[in-house]
């Protein structure tokens, strides 16, 4: 028991100040809307309250499932892969006779984060890319329904690469080795990764909101401005630059990580709109009160996952 | 006791397992406490079906809810019928003789409430079949009783008919409101089915547009 409830958070300084800074803003914000829904009722700010008592609900779930103990965040990271990836398969419509190959890419799913948890990187790296890259058009194959096969093996594949592959580098920052003098660690890279991407989705729509005007992508997302999108990639630096102290990285590549880290969740929020927009819908689901399922949360993170991994990554380690 | 072991079993385990692994969205059921009796009228694409119904219901009243099913294939062995009566609490029914509409109005006289799947065997993935009439001869005997229609999405899909592999799936229950049919005649009773059976699953389009 001690092992799994090691409580490193009433130990670790660093992680206590950005656990306190993701409650301390959920409470200005909720206290916000409260006043100014007693001010001016008439205005209409459901949504918005909705969406933060969900930032209040994912915020919990996932301080708890970080900061108690690395086993629990690496299934909780695993599950989210999980429900991402059935959220996903599910809206795309596949074949009867794509059912086993499906089955064999949920499967991937344990395996990749048994990698991940064990540290193996050469086999983490290679294992959804290549392994399951060619093992699951051979089930495909083997069905012999050539119909629409090549529709199923690109789109399975791709669906793996965004929900699974992409979202273990998240579980993947937990087991890099300790650098003497960083004390945050791999769970601390982990707080600043999810903390700046969810920072810069909300810091883009604020951006926009307040002085949008100049569309950026017209035809995919409407909503997405020049001035949200350079407003929230500057926001989004200075963010990263003040939780430095939770990466081993040095000042300039600690603001050009950032920089990256803002750009790629923007784009990660395209590619999803645009495959919405291709299906049809509006939102990937309804679990999540106030923002839709849980795909259109993860969107930027499939995306700053690895992008911020792999910079950490060839910088630092 | 197989009160019990049915409500540890829906209520509890089978319940959790849809949710959590297999992606099951289910509709609040807790309207069925207000029924002193019911008949609960879904259409059948593979044997998840009736794990779904079962667990959707309160867990106070499961016992009491019997899925009808066919006598040829689940009594095939005496064991098969004890199993699947004691743990699907099934009424089983015979699909060739005479006497199954006997057997389901017995039931409800004993204050049973009733599943039953009106297409028959199951069907294709999400595809409906015409409705057999039983149902409508049944609640046409029984006029006090209220039916319940319920729509369900992409069980199908998550293990269809002749496969055993279970793939999970972002799939849906709704519930429709208890009614009582509005006519005594076996041809009218059907059609107030079909249609509430269609509405339900319009009305679920439109509000699961991207599940």
């Amino acid at each position: 028991m001690d092992k799994i409830f090691q409580l490193s958070i009433f130990e670790n300084n660093d992680i206590l100040i950005i656990v306190g800074l993701i409650f301390s803003l959920l409470s200005v914000v909720s206290l916000g809307l409260f006043i100014f829904g007693k001010i001016k009722p008439e205005a209409n700010i459901k949504e918005l309250k909705a969406r933060t008592k969900s930032w209040w609900v994912m915020s919990a779930m996932f301080v708890s499932a970080t900061v108690f103990s690395t086993k629990i965040s690496y299934i909780a990271i695993a599950f989210l892969s999980f429900v991402a990836f059935r959220e996903f398969y599910s809206l795309l419509g596949f074949r009867q006779s794509d059912r086993r190959a499906i089955f064999w890419a949920f499967l991937a799913i344990p395996i990749q984060y048994y990698l991940a948890y064990i540290g193996w990187y050469g086999a983490y790296i290679i294992f959804i890319p290549v392994v399951m890259f060619l093992f699951l058009p051979l089930h495909l194959v083997l069905k012999g329904d050539t119909n629409g096969i090549i529709n199923s093996m690109a789109r399975l594949q791709w669906i793996l690469m965004l929900t699974v592959f992409g979202i273990s580098h998240m579980a993947y920052l937990l087991s890099l080795p300790e650098i003497e003098g960083f004390s945050a660690g791999g769970r601390g890279l982990l707080l600043f990764l999810v903390f700046l991407t969810e920072i810069n989705d909300v810091m883009q729509f604020i951006w926009g909101k307040l002085f949008g005007k100049h569309k950026i992508i017209p035809k995919i997302s409407p909503n997405k401005t020049w001035e949200g999108f350079i407003g929230g990639v500057i926001s989004t630096t200075v963010i990263g630059f003040g939780l430095g102290f939770l990466t081993p990285l040095s000042t300039e590549y600690l603001l050009i990580v950032s920089f990256l880290v803002a750009v790629a969740g923007f784009f990660g929020d395209v590619v999803m709109s645009s495959v919405k927009r291709d299906i049809g819908v509006k939102d990937t689901g309804t679990t999540i009160p106030g923002h839709g399922g849980v795909l259109d949360r993860i969107d930027s993170l499939a995306y700053t996952a690895p992008v911020f991994f792999h910079l950490v990554y060839y910088i630092a380690y | 006791m197989q009160k019990f072991v049915l409500r540890i079993i829906y209520s509890g385990i089978i319940r959790s397992f849809l949710k959590l692994i297999i992606g099951v969205k289910f509709d609040n059921a807790n309207f069925l406490l207000q029924e002193k009796q019911f008949v609960i009228v879904a259409n059948h694409n593979s044997h998840i079906d009736t794990m779904v119904l079962m667990a959707s219901l309160p867990a106070s009243i499961i016992h009491k809810v019997k899925p009808v099913a066919a006598a040829d294939y689940f009594g095939k062995t005496k064991f098969r019928a004890a199993i699947s009566n004691y743990f699907i609490n099934t009424l089983l029914i015979s699909r060739k003789s005479g006497s199954a509409i006997q057997t389901m109005k017995k039931a409800l006289e004993n204050g049973s409430s009733l599943i039953i799947f009106p297409e028959g065997s199951r069907g294709e993935p999400d595809k409906e079949q015409r409705m057999k009439s039983g149902v409508a001869l049944l609640l046409s005997l029984c006029p006090n009783v209220k039916y319940v229609p319920a729509y369900m999405f992409g069980m199908g899909k998550i293990m269809p008919k002749g496969d055993g592999l279970i793939v999970p799936y972002n799939s849906f229950l709704i519930y429709g409101k208890p009614t009582l049919p509005n006519s005594n005649e076996t041809q009218g009773i059907l059609a107030q089915i079909e249609n509430d059976m269609r509405e339900l699953k319009n009305k679920e389009k439109d509000n699961n547009a991207g599940i």
